[in-house]
């Protein structure tokens, strides 16, 4: 029966993501932004052969995909589907991709382009002035602190769940090195460099596959007896200061000799590992791999009570942050805004690179649900909390039925793949808040050696002693805000060209007011739990070893964090509405 | 093959090629050639920055420089003028 398997559900999302490319995107595209093929691009208008120059679109796509797609499409289904089921976590990534999604990305890149290819924040000045840009920057540095803390915590479940996956990963951040060194000190060709670094990065992984002894170190090596990856361990911390050294040298050392050639070689097996599990998906009503019993289409959307169940949240609004990158996601919007606007070559490149690329991780995100999806919960939903192991096992019960190598094999695989694609992102995201912190900080707080710990102290903090979902939710809530800023900001500059602003105005209007809900939700569970003198379930670990108190301390300041969050997000919907109805009024009397 | 043109194979092969240029390199070659940039600039604005009103007197070698430097000036101008901020620098 193909209804028990993933295949039929992935390949409904397909039809609907082909529809919204091939129809609704063309139908914006031609009526409402009026692309024009024969209209310079500002890669034309202002060459400089650096970051102004025409690249074909093909290339702008590949570029675009990778650096839209990460964790996030992977993390955020996982969650979703353990807590509300698989039904509305498919259903808001096809129909939320659909409306909002690809809407934004190819948005704010037209934005662009037609503002002879400015960023975000320089648009954001001109249309909304100079406070609007510093909140904007500010809310930036939350986002990057807390999918930071995230994503460190993700990356040790897993290190420390399947002993020996540290081992690939040294393999691959070393041969990063010498791949640079290769291209950039001995001239060598990029074709022999990467022949080089692949036959380094598999004959890692393959080794350590093959042989057992050296799946080291063991599952909570420091805290004997101790089951599962827990707040507050010994291992936890060993790992973190691990990840800290490397997210220091990621920070500090020159963009060229490691981290890009790491992100390269990294990419690699990353991307073979991503299509694979599709396919395997898409087959999955061959090679017979069904729904797991645990994992029920709708689970349950009424988590009104913050101290029974803590890691979650009601459906609305708590799924639609809960699942960002695949449905929708801000950060995407300062991609299209940053170099693909600068090397467009037509107009019309904007819809397969922006809209494509977009559309794509949403196909990662239904994937997502589908490796969830084959998978047995490791504890019940939704009182038991989902595991950042569950990708990992769901891809490799996938993929071994169509390729059957062992499921332990593609196990470690996928483990793999999910904690190097969480590392070069942490990487990536540690040397740009340096850059922010450049701008805002006081000194000596904004010098790139100083900067870089801040961050890392700060995520290590919430890593080690915080709640890993609660997190989540709060990096959603700050994403998807933005994607919605982003969306209003596309509206008001819309409505300044006195053009059509309906398909942007209410995807924005509802972005906007779900994400600063969800944070609100999100900002009351820490609050009621610090008032009631409770603590979330992943907590009681740290209760155990440094007492209440500093759980109260945490939660107060993850408390403070939501607040904060929450008014800068107010403030900049406010500038954002007056903005729009300005310059609808202005259209208005004209 | 198509009349003129490459054949559909063809172009689906080179779609590939590129996407995978884009995934795999574009961005590390955009790195590399704005870190060359900034440093041109940099040099351009310590030696001919009176162009942009920067209050220095021109050494004797800004003159023996100036044919070299004659390509970059126009966009060197354009950016140094230009409104810039940390999220025209965060994809790398």
């Amino acid at each position: 029966m193909v209804l028990d398997t993933p295949a039929l559900y992935i390949l409904l999302g397909l039809i609907v993501y082909s529809i919204a490319y091939l129809y609704y995107s063309k139908y914006v595209d031609r009526n409402i932004w009026q692309s024009d093929p024969t209209r310079p691009t500002p890669a034309k208008l202002y060459f400089d052969g650096v970051e102004y120059f025409p690249v074909s679109k093909y290339v702008l796509y590949g570029y675009q995909f990778k650096s839209v797609a990460a964790l996030g499409p992977i993390v955020g289904p996982m969650i979703a589907v353990h807590f509300y089921g698989w039904l509305p976590a498919l259903l808001w990534l096809i129909i939320g991709n659909f409306f909002i999604g690809w809407v934004q990305d190819y948005s704010a890149m037209m934005m662009s382009v037609r503002r002879e290819g400015r960023s975000m924040g320089p648009i954001v000045y001109e249309l909304l002035g100079g406070r609007a840009r510093v909140i904007l920057l500010t809310y930036l540095v939350f986002y990057l602190i807390i999918i930071g803390a995230v994503f460190a915590w993700v990356i040790i479940s897993i290190i420390n769940g399947v002993p020996g996956v540290f081992i690939p990963i040294i393999v691959i951040l070393i041969t990063g090195y010498i791949f640079g060194h290769m291209v950039f000190r001995l001239k060598m060709s990029v074709v022999t460099a990467t022949l080089v670094a692949l036959i380094l990065v598999f004959a890692g992984i393959i080794i350590v596959t093959a042989v057992q002894s050296l799946r080291i170190p063991p599952t909570n090596f420091l805290d004997p007896g101790l089951i599962g990856t827990q707040p507050a361990s010994w291992t936890v911390l060993f790992w973190l200061i691990v990840l800290g050294v490397i997210y220091y040298l990621a920070a500090t050392t020159p963009m060229i000799r490691w981290l890009l050639p790491t992100v390269y070689v990294a990419y690699l097996p990353a991307i073979i590992a991503l299509a694979i599990v599709i396919i395997a998906a898409l087959l999955s009503f061959i090679t017979g791999v069904k729904i797991d019993p645990t994992r029920q289409a709708f689970v349950g959307g009424a988590y009104f009570d913050p101290i029974k169940y803590p890691t979650t949240g009601p459906l609305w609004p708590m799924l639609f942050v809960t699942i960002a990158c695949g449905a929708i996601s801000g950060w995407h919007s300062l991609i299209s805004t940053g170099l693909s606007s600068k090397q467009l070559e037509f107009e019309t490149d904007a819809r397969p690179v922006g809209g494509g690329a977009m559309i794509t991780e949403g196909i990662v995100g239904l994937s997502s649900v589908a490796a969830i999806m084959v998978v047995a919960a490791a504890a019940p939903p939704p009182a038991g909390a989902p595991v950042p192991l569950d990708y990992p096992r769901g891809a490799a019960a996938l993929v071994n039925a169509l390729i059957p190598l062992g499921v332990d094999n593609w196990l470690f695989f996928y483990a793999i793949f999910v904690t190097i694609m969480g590392l070069i992102t942490s990487m990536l995201f540690v040397r740009v808040f340096r850059m922010v912190a450049a701008e805002l900080f006081p000194t000596p707080f904004n010098h790139y050696l100083v900067s870089p710990l801040i961050w890392i102290a700060l995520i290590s903090f919430l890593a080690w002693l915080g709640s890993w979902t609660n997190l989540w939710l709060y990096f959603g809530g700050t994403n998807q805000l933005l994607a919605g800023l982003a969306l209003m900001l596309v509206a008001v500059f819309l409505a300044s060209q006195k053009r059509p602003t309906w398909y942007v105005f209410w995807p924005g209007a509802f972005m906007i007011v779900t994400t600063l809900s969800a944070i609100l939700w999100e900002t009351y569970v820490y609050a009621s739990h610090l008032m009631q003198g409770k603590y979330l379930a992943p907590q009681a670990p740290v209760v155990d070893k440094f007492g209440a108190t500093l759980v109260n301390i945490t939660n107060l300041f993850s408390a403070v964090f939501g607040i904060i969050l929450f008014i800068l997000g107010l403030v900049m919907a406010y500038y954002l509405f007056s903005g729009y109805f300005k310059y609808r009024g202005q259209s208005s009397q004209s | 093959m198509s009349k003129g043109g490459k054949g559909f194979l063809s172009k689906i092969k080179d779609a590939l090629s590129e996407a995978v240029y884009g995934i795999a390199l574009h961005g590390q070659v955009s790195a590399i050639k704005r870190m060359k940039m900034y440093t041109e600039y940099l040099f351009m604005l310590m030696t001919v920055g009176d162009m942009l009103g920067i209050p220095l007197v021109p050494p004797y070698y800004t003159l023996r420089l100036l044919p070299y430097m004659v390509p970059n000036i126009k966009s060197w101008k354009l950016r140094m003028l230009r409104e810039r901020d940390v999220t025209d620098i965060i994809t790398g």
